[in-house]
């Protein structure tokens, strides 16, 4: 009974909101995601809603320079955090050569995995860079020096894409790692 | 829904006291699909992100203590030479976005039987500790924990804390299926542990059963045929009443991912091929050593 | 009109709407911002068949920020049209679960999500059919099938050729219901004013879905406005109309206010179409040197009690190969299943996954190699008209395919090739789609500045439309392409027919060059632009209506190699190489983006997808991306395409055939008979899952 009364009583929370170098202060609901914040409140419709369920990939944004699927993020956590989206990946009016490579490679049909796998992308080669391995990366293998089409392939997994662009995303990327 | 901030670990157990129906949420991986498919609803979420300890890992008495909320990618990092099968099993869980941010006390805290990280965990005898306000701290064996389909034996006023580990004296390995290459929820999966210095072996099984589970007589049989002291090469007709074994400690069902019949073929094949792998690094180490 | 440019036509051109893409800045249905909106949670049903007897919204209605609960007892009432799916809120029948029985409107998206699960409903049950068979009781013939084509269609006496042949397979082939899931799941921002009601959809087709949308209401298409600028995927599924864009509109007619309604991804199992399971026998009758004397294709599909949807499953069939004996059928049963609707080649996908198959059955009973037995019965004509192809190049995509794969040396012995644990294996398949084109009109104008605009009502769903037509439109006015703004995704442009059946390009391709001739010619009449610019319509309606003297379709050849484990089962495509004979290849970069697009599509369909239809519950259970598993980017190695020249001038003034769908026709087929040479496993029912593939 006690949690009926609390679930019918919407919570919200007073926040600063920290997206692509902007802070934004906004109250939230608690049961807010990190996704719907973004496309309902702050107008930033780049990052896509595909499946509410990290399955998909399109609403990937880097928190903190780290990919994560939004969707799956509440944003009553984020107080303290950096948030990029895609809408902060270019340098001013010049794109992210990740942006440049994609239109070029045709690494995007329809376009609404598009800004997922960019942000999924510009995490990845940041890992890459660190040195993490994949499940692909043979122990003790230098992952920056061979970030083949196997290990792109790998680890940008967690974006799908229904029009079956992954080969020209990965070409794209491979030109960019490069 | 409220949203509780513990900042430490004794304002978390306060919390948890006061509301034991208060979800605890780390990474978020697998409550907010529950939140998102109105599969639940909580009336509050406990945020256990501010706890930093959470996040870490620590040595005592040569036994590992690894924090609930270290991120899959942060131990695929940090324990890989210690913790090789779960941070193999963590290189398989979901996307890499999942990795960065779910964790192995998400893992335990859900206790779905396909979980990845619970048959390197049951291979390696960890355990789990838990904690409540009322009745302080307790360690829950790996096998003892896992109760039922998403059922643990968590107590609703209890929080996960840690997973205590001894780091691998012996090779370990992970093995999973699934039907495509990447974000596979496992049809099957299989750990192996090989204790050298007490000539024991550990297995673990995931997505076979109602919980993960380990194979105790297929452990028993592997580990009385061994030849722990010699370099001697694995009789086929061991491996292969090893992986019957395996596939004997199951009760899988049919569903999406595959039949029952195919579940225990399957196991059967992994068993057989880490076991493979691991005596043959075994054998390699004894070669150099 | 001196200026004259380099040909765009033919060139690699980027997408225009590229950088719009890839910078986020691109806007999608659920994302045009408008005052005052609010949002909308569907109530879907519980049950599969039966009447809802009490919808309870006093809970609901209590939740803060709850506006309004509609159901049939107190939804608009819609006027009747042909599709009985578009009936939303207007009767208490359930005929099937997921479908829409009430909507919370709030005005925040999780007050209205959390309110939709207070809605109480109570159902008078009853019992449910939802097992398609191939002995169903309630089987029928349809009297057309998609597109509007015969049932069935005989010519000889095949069975009387099927007994006397020297070589037969008799075989049966099944391919199960499969979820289109583009990216984007369907959304609309629904708004009522003076002037009419204005829908921001993610649809295929603007003037389509305007023309279904305004009879509902009782309104004049007019009054109805459909913007789509960007369209996240369709692959057919956002063709026909489906419920969610109906009950948006209803709920800002009752609330007053802009509603905004986005489908779950879990909804969209139920509400949004999908492909029909289908149930296939095919009996080929040959010579033992491989010519056909006998072809018959049999299908059965599934169609929902509301609505027939009849898919054109064994048509390729019917102009594929030459036999003098032949027969294709189709077979439907209405079950208490959600509605089936077009997914990427309808009947084309399956259909050729069954054919193809045979065929290389066929090959090894004949002991023939698989590409020689479909060169040995390429027809001259079309063997049911009898008209002669406007071209048709399958034996060159063929011998080029082989050529590029590496077929030559290939041992046709099955089971044979060891790589570690991998068994390894290859396969062909040939593959078709037919050539589509519609009435469309257009407009082009130009500007004293020396800019033209082309404007039509065309969409583009991720296939380049946008840019090909910039470039079908920059030649024939001779300028360059900077110079031409193409204007699409909005019904207030001239009407124009859907992104369906690789029709698109054919068909505004056709107006925008009509618009620009006759522009050209308007200012070449008027020694220039004047001040006020100009601007000149078009109808293609009566070059549409001429009919055709020739067959005219597209053709193309699949090559996979895949490796099966051979312990576990799993089975993983190495490699895909297609080529393709479309006509003139337009925007080689995009044009290729959808063939691999189409291949990987059908590399999904092949080891991947599968809608488990759930008999207890009448639903489809794995009904969302977790387990309903579409390819990702590590299932997706080397993907080639490669098209074979061809000129074919009865076409259209682009000279193109479409190229949308024909990348998934044939490849399951290929991966399949790829799967059989490297296991001497045969399978006959997709997906090609691992438990399949065990001895």
């Amino acid at each position: 009974m006690n949690d009926d009364e609390d679930l019918s009583a919407p919570v919200t929370m007073e926040m600063r909101l920290s997206v692509n170098g902007i802070g934004y202060p906004i109250t939230v609901d608690t049961r807010e995601t990190l996704l719907d914040t973004l496309r309902e409140r702050l107008d930033l419709t780049g990052a896509k809603k595909g499946c509410d369920h990290g399955q998909c990939g399109a609403c990937t944004v880097l928190v903190d320079g780290r990919r994560v699927t939004s969707c799956l993020t509440l944003t009553v956590a984020l107080d303290d955090r950096e948030i990029t989206t895609v809408e902060g990946l270019a340098d001013g009016s010049v794109p992210h050569p990740l942006q440049t490579a994609f239109v070029r490679h045709d690494a995007l049909q329809c376009g609404y995995c598009t800004p997922g796998q960019l942000c999924s992308a510009v995490g990845m080669l940041a890992e890459a860079r660190a040195g993490w391995p994949s499940i692909v990366t043979a122990d003790g293998g230098s992952v920056d020096a061979r970030l083949d089409e196997a290990e792109i392939r790998e680890r940008m997994s967690g974006n799908l894409c229904r029009c079956g662009a992954y080969v020209n995303i990965v070409a794209a990327i491979a030109e960019v790692a490069r | 829904m409220e949203f509780l901030r513990p900042a430490s670990w004794a304002e978390a157990l306060e919390l948890k006291a006061e509301y034991p129906d208060a979800v605890p949420i780390q990474g978020g991986t697998d409550v907010m699909v529950e939140i998102n498919f109105d599969l639940r609803r909580p009336a509050r979420l406990l945020d256990l992100n501010p706890v930093a300890e959470l996040s870490r890992w620590s040595t005592t008495g040569g036994v590992l203590r690894v924090g609930a909320g270290m991120t899959y990618t942060s131990l695929i990092r940090e324990l890989s030479a210690d913790l090789p099968g779960l941070a193999q099993a963590s290189r398989t869980v979901g996307s890499p976005q999942i990795r960065n941010r779910g964790s192995v006390g998400g893992n335990l805290g859900a206790a779905s039987p396909a979980g990845d990280s619970h048959p390197p965990l049951l291979a390696a005898d960890a355990e789990i500790e838990v904690e409540s306000r009322a009745r302080g701290s307790r360690l829950i064996p790996a096998t003892a924990f896992y109760q039922g389909v998403k059922r643990s034996a968590l107590a609703p006023d209890e929080l996960i804390r840690a997973f205590h580990v001894a780091p691998a004296t012996g090779p370990q390995y992970f093995s999973k299926i699934g039907t495509r290459n990447a974000m596979v929820i496992a049809v099957c999966s299989f750990a192996i542990a090989l204790h050298p210095r007490r000539r024991a072996v550990g297995t673990g099984i995931g997505s076979a059963a109602p919980t993960p589970r380990r194979a105790g007589a297929a452990e028993e049989y592997i580990a009385a045929e061994l030849d722990w002291d010699s370099r001697a090469a694995l009789d086929p007709r061991v491996v292969a009443r090893f992986g019957e074994l395996v596939a004997q400690a199951a009760s899988p069902i049919d569903d999406v991912r595959g039949t029952a019949d195919y579940r225990r073929h399957a196991l059967g094949v992994l068993a057989r091929r880490t076991l493979t792998w691991a005596w043959h690094e075994h054998m390699r180490e004894r070669t150099t050593t | 009109m001196t200026t004259v440019a380099a040909r765009a036509v033919g060139t690699e051109a980027d997408r225009v709407e590229g950088l719009e893409k890839v910078t986020g800045r691109a806007r999608y249905a659920f994302e045009h911002p408008i005052e005052d909106m609010v949002y909308a949670a569907p109530v879907p049903s519980v049950v599969a068949r039966g009447e809802v007897i009490a919808v309870d919204v006093a809970e609901a209605l209590t939740f803060p920020g709850v506006i309004d609960v509609l159901w049939h007892g107190n939804a608009p009432k819609l006027e009747r049209v042909g599709n009985a799916e578009l009936h939303v809120l207007q009767s208490p029948r359930v005929a099937y679960r997921g479908q829409y029985i009430a909507v919370v409107i709030a005005k925040t998206l999780e007050e209205a999500r959390e309110a939709a699960l207070r809605v109480g409903v109570e159902y008078a049950v009853e019992r449910h059919d939802v097992g398609l068979r191939a002995d169903h009781p309630r089987l029928y013939r349809p009297e057309r099938v998609n597109p509007d084509l015969p049932a069935d269609v005989q010519q000889g006496d095949p069975d009387t050729a099927l007994a006397a042949a020297p070589v037969t397979v008799d075989a049966v082939y099944r391919t199960p219901a499969e979820h289109n899931n583009p990216m984007e799941p369907h959304a609309t921002v629904a708004r009522w004013d003076a002037e009419g009601l204005t829908l921001y959809d993610s649809t295929q087709g603007a003037t389509s879905l305007r023309d279904a949308v305004a009879p509902l209401f009782g309104i004049e298409p007019s009054s109805v406005r459909v913007i789509a600028p960007h369209v996240g995927g369709g692959f057919g599924a956002k063709g026909e109309p489906h419920p969610p864009v109906v009950l948006a509109a209803l709920a800002a007619r009752r609330t007053g206010r802009p509603v905004k309604l986005a489908v779950t991804r879990q909804q969209m199992f139920s509400v949004t179409g999908y492909r029909t399971p289908t149930i296939q026998r095919v009996r080929l009758g040959a010579h033992p040197d491989g010519h056909l004397t006998a072809i018959v294709h049999d299908a059965v599909e599934q169609s929902s009690t509301i609505h027939e949807f009849a898919e054109q499953t064994t048509t390729p069939t019917r102009i594929m190969y030459a036999a003098p004996n032949r027969r294709t059928t189709h077979r439907l049963v209405r079950l208490d299943v959600p509605t089936p609707s077009w997914m990427r080649a309808p009947g084309e996908a399956p259909g050729m996954f069954a054919l193809e198959s045979a065929m290389d059955e066929l090959a090894a009973a004949c002991g023939l190699d698989p590409i020689e037995l479909r060169i040995r019965n390429e027809p001259e004509v079309d063997p049911e008209t009898g008209l002669p192809f406007s071209s048709r190049n399958l034996v060159a995509c063929l011998r080029d395919g082989a050529r590029r794969f590496g077929w030559a040396d290939r041992d046709p012995a099955p089971g044979v090739r060891r790589r570690g644990r991998l068994l390894i294996g290859t396969g062909v398949a040939a593959s078709t789609y037919p050539v589509y084109r519609s009435a469309c009109q257009a407009t082009a104008r130009a500007e004293p500045g020396g800019i033209f605009t082309v404007r039509i009502a065309a969409a583009d769903i991720g296939t380049g439309a946008r840019t090909v037509l910039t470039q079908i439109a920059a030649d024939v006015l001779r300028v360059p392409l900077g110079r031409v703004r193409v204007a699409i995704g909005d019904s207030a442009l001239p009407r124009a027919s859907l992104a369906g059946g690789s029709s698109g390009t054919a068909s505004w391709g056709t107006a925008v060059t009509r618009a620009c001739e006759a522009l050209r010619d308007e200012l070449d009449r008027r020694g220039g632009t004047p001040s006020t610019g100009v601007t000149v319509s078009v109808d293609t309606t009566e070059e549409n209506g001429e009919p055709s003297r020739f067959a005219r379709h597209a053709f193309g050849a699949q090559f996979a190699e895949v490796g099966v484990d051979r312990d576990t089962g799993e089975a993983r495509v190495r490699r895909l190489l297609g080529v393709f004979a479309v006509g003139r290849v337009l925007n080689p970069k995009t044009a290729r983006s959808q063939f691999i697009g189409g291949m990987t599509m059908g590399l999904s369909m092949a080891l991947l997808e599968e809608s488990v239809l759930d008999r207890e519950f009448g639903d489809y259970l794995n009904h969302d991306l977790a387990q309903y598993h579409v390819a990702a980017c590590a299932d997706v190695p080397a993907v080639e395409a490669y098209w074979v020249e061809e000129s074919d001038p009865h076409l259209n003034p682009m000279g193109s055939k479409g190229i949308g769908e024909i990348g998934i026709v044939g490849t399951a087929a290929a991966v399949a008979n790829a799967v059989h040479h490297a296991t001497g496993i045969r399978v006959r029912d997709l997906p090609i899952r691992l438990d399949k593939l065990l001895t």
